[in-house]
């Protein structure tokens, strides 16, 4: 019994020692001077939008010559992210930045970082609350408005369109849903929107249900473009493809070649690396207690096929 | 018929004892590593994150002891999220919305009883069937719903640490006595040990088990309350994989998969260590999914030694 209890020891000091190892000595001195800041954003396993903001936030930090923790969650659990933003708290860092999962999460871990004086900024998704001192962000409204114009000019027959939405109330989602919608009604189209919580399998589930249901639908919009992508799946299994168009929002990789290919019909592209950029130095700034950028709304731009070349590697 | 849990043999208490040791070392070892983890803020994080984890968990372990074994709690948990969304958005008093969504909870867990012992249907597969039926209707409720921005005096119940933490120890206490001072309680046991000698000996198993998923149930809502509360908003894609979180939080503590043998204190120390290693590991700057992965280490690790115990137990 006493081998055994000693082994269980044994085994539980190896699992702590390996967590060390895999913090590789990132075991920070709040007095050594150098500023350390948490990141936690949307998980980057499920879309690439958000992985790839990983890496520019890191980027950028290591420009900045601060350390960054990367505190993301690996599923986009919003009781999770708080979590990690009130760990993030106790850890003593200096400034946060939330890529949201859900905008409405936050309120009493906010008050708790200002109370400490720990300066936290949002990226991509605006976080209502004023104890957040910055935003990078594409402007959601208006980028939409451009490619509910877009779908306008590109669709020959009027009808109906079906919207792929985020997690209904998250504040990206509804203002590309807004964007969109606001346009298309404006000329003409009826719009059937359905809140797929930013999970392609969802999306397509719906997107295939709503084609099964709905003959008239002459156009999907995916909010996000994992989303579109599986509305276009949807279409494709359905035979539909060039009978119904399919747009997106976001700008990815897969996206562009699905343009490329001729199916998938235009995307909004958003610079995240921009977004990166600006939020790592605002929040810096705003640490060292230097004028700093406290809003920045980046304009995306539509990507079809036309200009799609540009923009692949 | 006397209590199996009652045999207090050497072995018996040093199981009980190991999951508490090892929660006291990982808790030294991460406080040793790390200046920022051994402060009074950080301890009361970690009691507060683990405070719906634990609620949750509460149900599954008399559940787990009776040999019973419940999927969809994660499904129903996302249900009576929904439930207390749609109730506050059409503005039935707070109240109200606590005692109903109680009582929903404890009727759905009435109902995976039911389906159970009812049908014979084996529990894995009767909850899982109720996994996706909670789940579905969930969806059906609040799909295309905002449910958010509730009022302040909901809000409260998840607010800060003393309240939720208190929510948690109360559920602690009940499930104790409920194992330790109720006949009804201490058969969970019996049953687990053995569904046939209990019902033999006169134990109305049928009737009890429908009583040990309805806490079950119970227990789920009030865990949904708590976290509808803290994030002010609820959707219909919350608790998944919740169900096996709280059985392995559970199974980390020492209560056995097989039934018969367990406690709340046990579940106690395996919802600690889990949130325990999860927040350490954050503060030591570990990826999220480098916690996964220890986690998953630690649930083998836990039922290692209960397989290697058993048959020690066996051999003796």
């Amino acid at each position: 019994m006493k081998k055994l209890a000693s082994l269980a020891l044994a085994l539980l000091f190896v699992l702590c020692a390996a967590g060390l190892v895999f913090a590789g000595g990132s075991g920070e001195k709040a007095a050594g001077g150098k500023i350390t800041i948490a990141y936690t954003g949307f998980p980057g396993g499920q879309t690439p939008f958000w992985a790839q903001m990983t890496e520019y936030v890191k980027e950028e930090a290591a420009a900045q010559g601060v350390d960054l923790i990367d505190l993301s969650p690996t599923v986009a659990d919003a009781a999770q992210q708080k979590d990690s933003v009130d760990n993030a708290i106790n850890r003593g860092v200096q400034g946060i930045i939330i890529g949201s999962i859900d905008n409405r999460a936050f309120g009493e871990s906010l008050r708790r970082a200002a109370a400490k004086k720990i300066v936290v900024v949002a990226v991509d998704t605006a976080i209502d609350d004023p104890q957040v001192t910055a935003l990078a962000q594409t402007d959601n409204l208006s980028s939409a408005r451009v490619m509910g114009q877009y779908m306008v000019d590109h669709l020959s027959t009027k009808g109906k369109v079906l919207i792929l939405g985020g997690t209904l109330g998250h504040q990206t989602g509804d203002a590309r849903r807004d964007g969109v919608r606001q346009v298309l009604e404006a000329n003409g189209f009826e719009v059937i929107f359905r809140a797929a919580d930013w999970d392609p399998a969802k999306a397509l589930e719906i997107a295939t249900n709503e084609l099964q249901a709905n003959s008239d639908i002459v156009a999907i919009f995916g909010a996000w473009d994992p989303g579109a992508l599986a509305g276009l799946s949807a279409v494709k299994q359905r035979g539909l493809l060039g009978k119904v168009q399919v747009f997106g929002f976001d700008g990815l990789p897969a996206a562009f070649k699905s343009i490329k290919d001729g199916e998938l019909v235009a995307t909004i592209k958003q610079d995240n690396k921009q977004m990166a950029q600006v939020i790592v130095r605002s929040l810096v700034a705003q640490i060292k207690g230097q004028p700093s950028v406290k809003k920045l709304l980046i304009d995306g731009f539509v990507i079809d096929k036309a200009n799609v070349d540009q923009y692949m590697k | 018929m006397e209590v199996t849990s009652r045999i207090s043999t050497r072995s018996q208490i040093l199981k009980g004892i190991q999951p508490l040791i090892g929660l006291v070392v990982i808790y030294v070892a991460f406080a040793a590593a790390s200046g920022t983890f051994r402060t009074f803020d950080t301890a009361q994080t970690i009691l507060t994150q683990a405070v719906i984890l634990g609620t949750m968990a509460a149900g599954p372990t008399i559940v787990l002891i009776s040999g019973g074994l419940d999927l969809s709690i994660g499904s129903l948990f996302a249900l009576v999220a929904v439930v207390i969304g749609l109730m506050l958005n059409a503005h039935v008093p707070v109240a109200v919305v606590v005692v109903l969504s109680l009582v929903f909870g404890a009727v759905c867990g009435t109902l995976n009883g039911a389906i159970t012992v009812g049908t014979g249907i084996p529990a894995f597969i009767g909850t899982l069937g109720m996994m996706k039926v909670y789940r579905g209707i969930a969806e059906l409720l609040g799909a295309n719903q905002d449910m958010s921005k509730f009022p302040d005096s909901f809000q409260a119940i998840g607010a800060g640490y003393l309240i939720p933490i208190s929510i948690m120890v109360v559920c602690f206490l009940l499930v104790y006595v409920f194992l330790s001072r109720t006949r009804m309680g201490f058969n969970c046991y019996a049953i687990g040990g053995s569904n046939e000698v209990s019902r033999l000996a006169g134990v109305p198993v049928r009737k009890y088990y429908l009583i040990y998923y309805t806490i079950g149930g119970f227990f789920v809502a009030v865990s949904a309350l708590i976290l509808a509360a803290r994030l002010n908003f609820t959707n219909t894609s919350w608790g998944n994989g919740m169900e096996l979180d709280a059985i392995a939080a559970v199974i980390i503590g020492g209560t056995s998969l097989s039934g018969g043998v367990g406690g709340i204190g046990r579940t106690v120390i395996g919802v600690l260590i889990v949130t325990t290693l999860n927040t350490g590991l954050s503060h030591l700057g570990v990826s999220s999914s480098w916690q996964r992965v220890s986690i998953g280490i630690v649930i083998i690790f836990a039922v290692w030694l209960d397989v290697v115990q058993r048959r020690r137990e066996l051999r003796a």
